[in-house]
């Protein structure tokens, strides 16, 4: 087959899982904080809920939950579904499940801090937010930054599960263009636009990481 | 187009040649014991027949080879080029094509055995769905299984391209629960699929789905004699029959589509 034709296709499913991982991310980083703040919350139900929601989303397979939020709402309510829901369906599961281990991430950061600049804070005034935002929150994303680079670069690959619910990624593209043309080819280009894509985030991870190695 | 009539036009000279100097070629026209059975297949066409190696190996050729085994007939698996299929069985140089071979617009150029193989591909849409014909289907989002049949048929390169442009999108699913789910869930609003898996997820889910009368493609496999060599057809076809009624022809369908029974001949 011709090598322009497939880098044309590939590159077109390529936009499609990037879509998928930007979205995701959008979503799943702020969400994550959000399920942390629960995980560690003064009250014991939104502590309970939270593990539960970290629990479950850790534990069952992203391909159960992509299933599960885009037929749910039909084998569960009776609503029937349109076809502009299949995309949307595909990035509430990316999105809540990345938020889990995003989540863990950020708990581990916080908890990282030690107990003493929270007393030392409350000693010259700070609130409770204002320590937070202005002493843990900025050490917190420099030591969790090589966690998050190793999820998002997971997630990267994990695009590939978004055929389950028939969107057609890169990796199906070129799963259809093999089997189309008997010719291993199409893999070997899938595989090389993944690790040119990883590459990208990972050195754009460590130029973050540079950038606030501040005090070092 | 030009070399198509000049074959039809060679095979017309040898049916006419080989009806009046019979009988001197390697197969036989009449079926008798101890005759050589030759049949004819393009050996690029999996699964019904193919080369592996060094041997001819297929769904088609297995049955064949039973056939022969049981009217004491000696079977020879004769690999053609397909575009001299009709010159090699005019000639008799080959007893029958058995290959996978499509009956549907060829009906009065072989003497065809019933078909044994369904291929058609299908419509399945919601159980009082007001979609009742192809045309219906226009400005409908269809659901078809990746890597079939229909989904080829469909593409914009494909044999059924114009009423694949008449959808308002084709929904490319992993497996066919998936495009049925689709489906139930209203997703879509058809599937398009091979006949014998429609008929099995209407036996499945019973009052879900209907199937439209017309058909994407029909496509039916029989085997095809030379035209008037109704003797040895009738022959391979009541043997056929043999092999179905006691099982054998189901036993052999296994080993090559995955447990399944394709074979659609009645004994």
């Amino acid at each position: 087959m011709p090598l322009a034709g497939l880098l044309l296709d590939l590159l077109e499913g390529l936009c499609v899982s990037a879509e998928i991982f930007a979205l995701t991310l959008l979503f799943a980083l702020p969400l994550g904080l959000v399920v942390a703040f629960g995980r560690m919350s003064r009250w014991w139900a939104l502590r309970q809920v939270s593990r539960v929601f970290v629990s479950v989303m850790r534990g069952t397979p992203l391909m159960l939950q992509l299933f599960f939020f885009y037929f749910g709402p039909y084998y569960i309510f009776g609503i029937p579904l349109k076809p502009s829901y299949r995309f949307a369906a595909c990035i509430i599961a990316f999105s809540l499940n990345y938020s889990a281990y995003f989540a863990e991430i950020y708990r581990a950061g916080i908890e990282s801090i030690p107990a003493g600049q929270h007393e030392a804070a409350k000693m010259l005034g700070f609130t409770r937010p204002q320590t937070f935002f202005r002493i843990v929150l900025p050490q917190v994303v420099k030591r969790i930054l090589p966690p998050v680079t190793n999820e998002v670069i997971t997630l990267v690959k994990d695009t590939s599960l978004a055929f389950t619910l028939s969107v057609m990624e890169m990796f199906t593209v070129a799963k259809m263009a093999a089997s189309a043309h008997t010719t291993m080819l199409p893999f070997v280009v899938a595989g090389a636009f993944y690790y040119v894509f990883n590459y990208l985030v990972a050195w754009g991870m460590e130029r973050i990481e540079k950038m606030l190695s501040y005090y070092r | 187009m030009n070399k198509q009539i000049a074959a039809f036009a060679a095979a017309g000279l040898c049916a006419v040649l080989a009806t009046s100097c019979s009988g001197n070629s390697g197969a036989k026209t009449l079926p008798e014991k101890g005759m050589k059975f030759v049949v004819g297949f393009d050996a690029d066409f999996p699964p019904y027949g193919y080369k592996d190696g060094d041997e001819y190996k297929g769904f088609d050729l297995d049955l064949a080879r039973e056939v022969c085994a049981r009217n004491g007939w000696t079977f020879v698996p004769k690999p053609i080029n397909w575009d001299a299929k009709d010159m090699e069985l005019d000639s008799g140089a080959i007893s029958c094509i058995w290959n996978g071979f499509t009956i549907n617009g060829r009906e009065d150029a072989y003497e065809w055995t019933e078909p044994y193989v369904d291929n058609s591909q299908v419509v399945l849409v919601k159980a009082g769905s007001p979609i009742k014909t192809l045309a219906d289907l226009a400005g409908k989002t269809v659901a078809v299984q990746t890597d079939t049949p229909v989904q080829k048929a469909l593409a914009p390169d494909g044999d059924c391209a114009e009423l694949g442009k008449t959808f308002a999108g084709v929904v490319v699913t992993p497996n066919y629960n998936n495009a049925a789910m689709e489906l139930d869930s209203g997703a879509v609003d058809a599937v398009a699929l091979d006949v014998g898996v429609a008929k099995q997820k209407m036996l499945d889910l019973p009052g879900k789905f209907e199937m439209l009368d017309q058909t994407v493609m029909t496509e039916k496999y029989g085997i095809g004699f030379k035209l008037g060599n109704t003797e040895l057809r009738d022959a391979v076809q009541k043997t056929f029959k043999e092999m179905v009624a006691d099982g054998t022809a189901a036993k052999i369908s296994a080993e090559w589509f995955e447990g399944k029974d394709v074979i659609v001949l009645a004994p």
